[in-house]
């Protein structure tokens, strides 16, 4: 196996006080996709967030492409004694470069910014390239043809899979390097998540890696090599493709067969 | 009431609206984009006027009025963001971070305003005027100095409206305020957007203190008045829209050189709070104002 792009270990986070996931270990190689799969409300999604640096990691650590993304050290490892220096002064993990260094997270039900029409919200979300090569407007309105007649809408006047789209093409304007879906098709019609999914799969198919929560197993199937159970804030499975059961095999293997 | 007295009333109370714009302005877009109210914005306005003095009074360094405002507006910018760095962005991360800065923003404004006192004395300035001369048609004056002080808000405040939505850092300064976990994630480097609208927070701030200083004696204290008239500004018309304050700036200018004739000086600021705690009542967002704070 060539270097992996991401490798996460003994990863821990959560809401103060309340920890949310404890010591996940993950990597993720160059050019392969990979799924996380698990019931709600047991830490996916802070987890995601932790790895975009929106929430401080409480231990453990993240490295992307050779990069270590978060400061070394425990929380809470500088106070004195009830004052927690870290919690008023230094972030542990800046988003900002993580989005930078190509890590580019779309989050779930994402309204972006409600007062902005899509042609602004698609002016601005090339900063992250810095120089790389992402998507060009012209190749993200290829993929979504819908957005094209949007151009002028806010985005709070959109439906929500158009929200998503515009999520989607946003984070493929920065030029991801890996790119962290968040249940992109989560609450959608049938019909417009049929194109949000094989416009997901256009995007894998240009050879970048993704990390995909989905509820959905066959969705999953074609996209991720390798898939990543989640259960109570640990990961408790980890199978490739062809080792993976279809929805109710899933359901069993984590609820046992009385789910 | 004659037409004369009538048309100097609506001359001041628009005068007073310019004024009362530009200031609250620069208090909302702090306020839609950092969540916290600025009690510096006072001092801000103060401290322009003084730089403008040092850098254009004919005692001091006596440049052009006009090389003294663009000074003005530098320094103001940098001081606005340093205050920022200061004052503000260490407690970005807490839960109370709109209490905590209520006090560091009153102690920064505390601070400036003895700085002012310490630098230029207690003693009343006054910035020479823009401009001498005046229209008269019949009995109807209007100074040239009032034209240009009309002109020359209209124009900053077309220009921050039209930074905001058609420049890349004025777009990303909308997006951070309206989203800031979305901005993180596409890169947009969020405190430096916070230090550059408090930055030009400060430069609106500061030109208005300019322009007062034009028509009025300057003391150090001299912005905590004209920051009360902001913040009823910024409560009555809401901060909806960019636009919101700057038509509320407006009523409140008329109204308060309305009740000035009519009630009196000492009663103007009581009817201007009454009036906006009547639009409170009834619409507690402000007139043109909408539940959510976006910019």
């Amino acid at each position: 196996m060539s270097d992996p792009i991401l490798s996460v270990r003994g990863l821990s986070s959560g809401y103060d006080p309340i920890k949310i996931f404890r010591n996940v270990d993950l990597t993720v190689a160059k050019g392969e996709s990979i799924g996380i799969f698990g019931p709600n409300g047991h830490g996916k999604t802070t987890f995601l967030k932790t790895l975009s640096g929106l929430i401080d990691p409480w231990s453990g650590e993240i490295i992307f492409d050779g990069q270590r993304l978060n400061r070394p050290g425990e929380r809470g490892s500088r106070k004195w004694r009830n004052f927690n220096y870290d919690a008023v002064t230094r972030r542990r993990m800046d988003p900002k470069q993580v989005a930078r260094a190509g890590l580019i997270h779309v989050q779930q039900g994402n309204l972006l910014f409600p007062e902005l029409t899509v042609a602004e919200t698609l002016s601005i979300s090339t900063t992250a390239a810095r120089g790389r090569k992402g998507w060009s407007l012209a190749e993200v309105q290829s993929l979504f043809p819908r957005l094209v007649e949007r151009n002028d809408h806010k985005i709070r006047f959109l439906s929500g899979g158009e929200r998503q789209m515009v999520s989607v093409a946003a984070g493929l304007m920065s030029a991801p390097r890996l790119l962290i879906l968040d249940e992109p098709t989560l609450g959608l019609s049938p019909k417009i998540r049929a194109e949000l999914c094989a416009a997901i799969l256009t995007v894998k198919e240009t050879g970048l890696p993704i990390i995909l929560i989905d509820q959905d197993v066959a969705f999953l199937e074609q996209i991720i090599d390798t898939l990543y159970l989640f259960d109570h804030g640990r990961i408790s499975g980890r199978m490739s493709r062809e080792e993976m059961p279809d929805h109710d095999g899933l359901m069993a293997i984590l609820f046992g067969d009385q789910h | 009431m004659d037409p004369v007295t009538l048309f100097s009333i609506i001359k001041g109370g628009i005068v007073l609206g310019a004024l009362y714009a530009l200031m609250a302005t620069g208090l909302s877009l702090v306020w839609t984009t950092l969540g916290i109210f600025n009690f510096a914005h006072g001092a801000f306005i103060a401290l322009g006027a003084y730089v403008a003095w040092q850098f254009s009074a004919t005692d001091a360094f006596g440049w052009p009025l006009a090389l003294g405002i663009i000074a003005t507006s530098l320094v103001m910018f940098a001081i606005g963001a340093f205050l920022h760095l200061t004052l503000v962005k260490p407690f970005e991360r807490r839960s109370d971070v709109v209490l905590i800065t209520v006090i560091t923003t009153l102690a920064g404004s505390a601070i400036l305003e003895n700085v002012l006192l310490v630098i230029w004395g207690p003693r009343s300035k006054q910035i020479p005027k823009m401009a001498e001369g005046e229209l008269a048609v019949g009995g109807f004056h209007l100074a040239l100095s009032e034209i240009i002080l009309l002109v020359l808000v209209l124009a900053i405040l077309v220009g921050v409206g039209a930074f905001l939505r058609y420049s890349r850092p004025g777009r990303a300064m909308r997006a951070v305020s309206q989203n800031r976990e979305a901005a993180q994630l596409l890169g947009l480097n969020v405190p430096m957007y916070f230090a550059l609208v408090l930055g030009l927070s400060a430069v609106t701030a500061g030109l208005a203190g300019v322009f007062i200083g034009t028509i009025r004696f300057m003391n150090p204290a001299m912005g905590s008045e004209p920051l009360m008239k902001a913040l009823i500004v910024v409560i009555f018309g809401g901060v909806a829209r960019f636009s919101s304050p700057i038509y509320a700036a407006f009523i409140i200018g008329l109204l308060e050189a309305f009740s000035i004739y009519f009630v009196g000086l000492y009663w103007a600021p009581a009817v201007l709070f009454f009036t906006m705690i009547v639009v409170l009542l009834i619409k507690p967002e402000g007139l043109f104002g909408k539940y959510q704070r976006t910019l």
